[in-house]
C-alpha cells in the first residue's frame, strides 16, 4: 500500500421507486467517514445517484477500495458493478471486497437482530432470505450465515427460509418446533420488501403472526445496523487488489 | 468566518438551488419566492432527506428534476459544509462543472450505455433510434443536468451531464415495448412514481406515447 490517499467506495443498489432502499448506505458511510480510516468515503448505486459508472469522478485517492453493500454473491457483485464501476480501465489502484453478505461478522449482526425481536435460547431462528430460482448462486451467503448463527449455539433451532425460492418463509411453522420463532430478514434496508411485501405475504399483526399458541416474530433488516459498518470496514481492510 | 468564503461574496444560481454567500455565512435555497420560508437543518443528511421528495410527497429517484420543494433555505458557517450539502442535492455537480472546464470530463453516449446492459435491461439496446431521441428528449428536459452527452453545450454555470443516467436507461426499457404493443396513451395520474414507467398514467409514459411522430 502506497503512503498516498486512500480511499473507500461503498457500492448499492438503490431504488428508483422506494425513497428509503439507499438510507442504510448513506448511513453506513457517514459512520464509517467518522471513523477517520479513509481519506474519503463515498458512495455509488445502481439505480441512484451518484451512479456506479461514475462512481470515481470525484475521488482525489488513488488508491480506493470498494465494498459492494449486497448480500449475495453473484450477478450484481461478479458483472454489473464491475462492469459498470469501470473496474478494468479505471486507471488507479482498485481493492474489491467481497460483498457485505459473505462476510463471516455478519452473523453476528443476525444474531442481534434476532435478539433485538425477543429471541432468547428456547427459541428457533429464521434466517430470511430473498433467493431467486434464476440465480441458484444467490442463496449461498444465506445458508452460510444461517450455518454460523447455528454454530453459535444462541439459539434452540436456526433454519433458512427465503422470499422467492423454496424453502419458503410461509412454512416457517412447519420447518421448526419452537414455540416462538423469530425471523430476521437479511436485506440491506428496511424497504420495500421488509416494510411490506414479507409482512403482507405472511399476513403479520404488526410485528408478528400467533398460529396454533405458537409466535412468529419479525425482527428489523439485518443490514441496516450500525454494527455493519464494522463488517464493511473489516471487508475493506481484507479486499484484494482487483485483477480483472 | 471561512476566508475562502469571504473571497467569494455574491449569489449564483445552480440548477434549482440560489446560493448566497455573505461575508459569515452561506445560505443554500429551493426555488421559489416566499420570504417566510422553511429553514432545513444544515447538514448533509437533512439536506439529502428534504430533497428527496416534492412538494407533493413523491421520491424524486432522478436529482436533477426540476421538482424540488420551493420555498426553504439552510445556512452553513463554511464552504466545506455547504459543498456537502450540493453535493446531497446535485451528486457529482460540482465535479462535474469542474472537469467540464478543465476539458477533462469523460463524455458517454446512450449507444454505448445501452449497448452495455445485461439482465433485464439488454433489451434496451433494441430501442429505435427515434425511440432514443423521443426517451432522452422528454426526460433531459425536466432535468436541470446538460447532456453533454448528446452534445447538448452548459451555459457558465450549468450542470454537465456526461452519461445517460439510469432513469433513462429504465425509461428506454420501457420504450422498447412500447414500439413493439404500441398502447394507447392514458390520462396522467400524477399519483403514478416519476420513474414507474410501466404503470397506466406515469406522466413520461404518457407523454411518450402521445408524441412519437410529432417533431421536438
Ligand atoms: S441523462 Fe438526462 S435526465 Fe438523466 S441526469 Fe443526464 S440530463 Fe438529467
Amino acid at each position: 500500500m502506497t503512503g498516498g490517499k486512500r480511499g473507500l467506495l461503498l457500492a448499492g443498489h438503490g431504488s428508483h421507486l422506494d425513497a428509503n432502499s439507499s438510507a442504510p448506505i448513506f448511513a453506513h458511510a457517514a459512520r464509517v467517514r467518522a471513523r477517520g480510516c479513509y481519506d474519503e468515503v463515498k458512495v455509488a448505486f445502481w439505480k441512484e445517484e451518484p451512479g456506479l459508472s461514475r462512481a470515481f469522478d470525484a475521488f482525489t485517492a488513488e488508491d480506493i477500495t470498494v465494498v459492494p453493500v449486497f448480500i449475495s454473491s453473484g450477478y450484481f457483485t461478479e458483472e454489473v458493478l464491475p462492469r459498470e464501476l469501470g473496474l478494468a480501465t479505471v486507471g488507479r489502484t482498485v481493492r474489491y471486497a467481497a460483498p457485505v453478505g459473505a462476510h463471516g461478522a455478519l452473523a453476528a449482526v443476525i444474531i442481534q437482530r434476532a435478539r433485538e425481536a425477543g429471541a432468547g435460547p428456547a427459541d428457533a431462528v429464521a434466517v430470511l432470505g430473498h433467493g431467486t430460482p434464476r440465480n441458484p448462486n444467490s442463496e449461498k451467503n444465506i445458508y452460510a450465515q444461517a450455518e454460523r448463527v447455528r454454530t453459535s449455539g444462541a439459539f434452540a433451532e436456526v433454519t433458512t427460509v427465503f422470499l422467492d425460492q423454496e424453502p419458503s418463509m410461509h412454512n416457517v411453522f412447519e420447518m421448526t418446533a419452537a414455540t416462538t420463532i423469530v425471523a430476521v430478514p437479511v436485506f440491506v434496508a428496511d424497504g420495500w420488501h421488509v416494510g411490506t411485501t414479507i409482512p403482507a405475504d405472511l399476513a403479520l399483526d404488526g410485528a408478528e403472526l400467533r398460529r396454533d399458541g405458537r409466535t412468529l416474530r419479525y425482527a428489523r433488516a439485518v443490514g441496516t445496523h450500525e454494527l455493519v459498518a464494522d463488517v464493511i470496514l473489516a471487508l475493506a481492510a481484507e479486499a484484494p487488489l482487483w485483477t480483472s | 468566518m471561512d476566508e475562502l468564503m469571504a473571497s467569494h461574496i455574491g449569489a449564483f444560481m445552480l440548477g434549482q438551488l440560489t446560493i448566497s454567500l455573505s461575508e459569515d455565512e452561506a445560505v443554500l435555497a429551493g426555488p421559489g419566492p416566499c420570504p417566510i420560508d422553511t429553514e432545513v437543518v444544515a447538514t448533509p443528511e437533512a439536506i439529502r432527506e428534504w430533497v428527496r421528495i416534492d412538494a407533493l410527497g413523491r421520491y424524486r429517484p432522478l436529482s436533477g428534476a426540476r421538482t424540488l420543494r420551493p420555498n426553504w433555505h439552510a445556512t452553513f458557517a463554511t464552504l466545506a459544509a455547504l459543498d456537502e450539502a450540493i453535493e446531497a442535492v446535485y451528486p457529482l455537480a460540482q465535479a462535474h462543472i469542474a472537469a467540464w472546464d478543465e476539458g477533462t470530463l469523460r463524455v458517454v453516449g446512450l449507444d454505448e450505455v445501452l449497448a452495455r446492459q445485461t439482465g433485464r435491461y439488454r433489451s434496451a439496446a433494441s430501442l429505435s433510434q427515434e425511440g432514443r431521441d423521443l426517451a432522452s428528449s422528454l426526460l433531459c428536459a425536466g432535468c436541470v443536468r446538460v447532456p453533454v452527452w448528446r452534445r447538448d453545450y452548459p451555459a457558465a454555470g450549468e450542470i454537465p451531464c456526461p452519461e445517460p443516467c439510469s432513469v433513462l436507461v429504465s425509461y428506454c426499457r420501457e420504450a422498447v415495448s412500447w414500439e413493439e404493443e404500441h398502447p394507447a396513451p392514458r390520462a396522467i395520474d400524477p399519483l403514478v412514481p416519476f420513474a414507474a414507467f410501466e404503470q397506466p398514467g406515469n406522466a413520461l409514459r404518457e407523454t411518450y406515447l402521445y408524441l412519437p411522430g410529432v417533431p421536438l
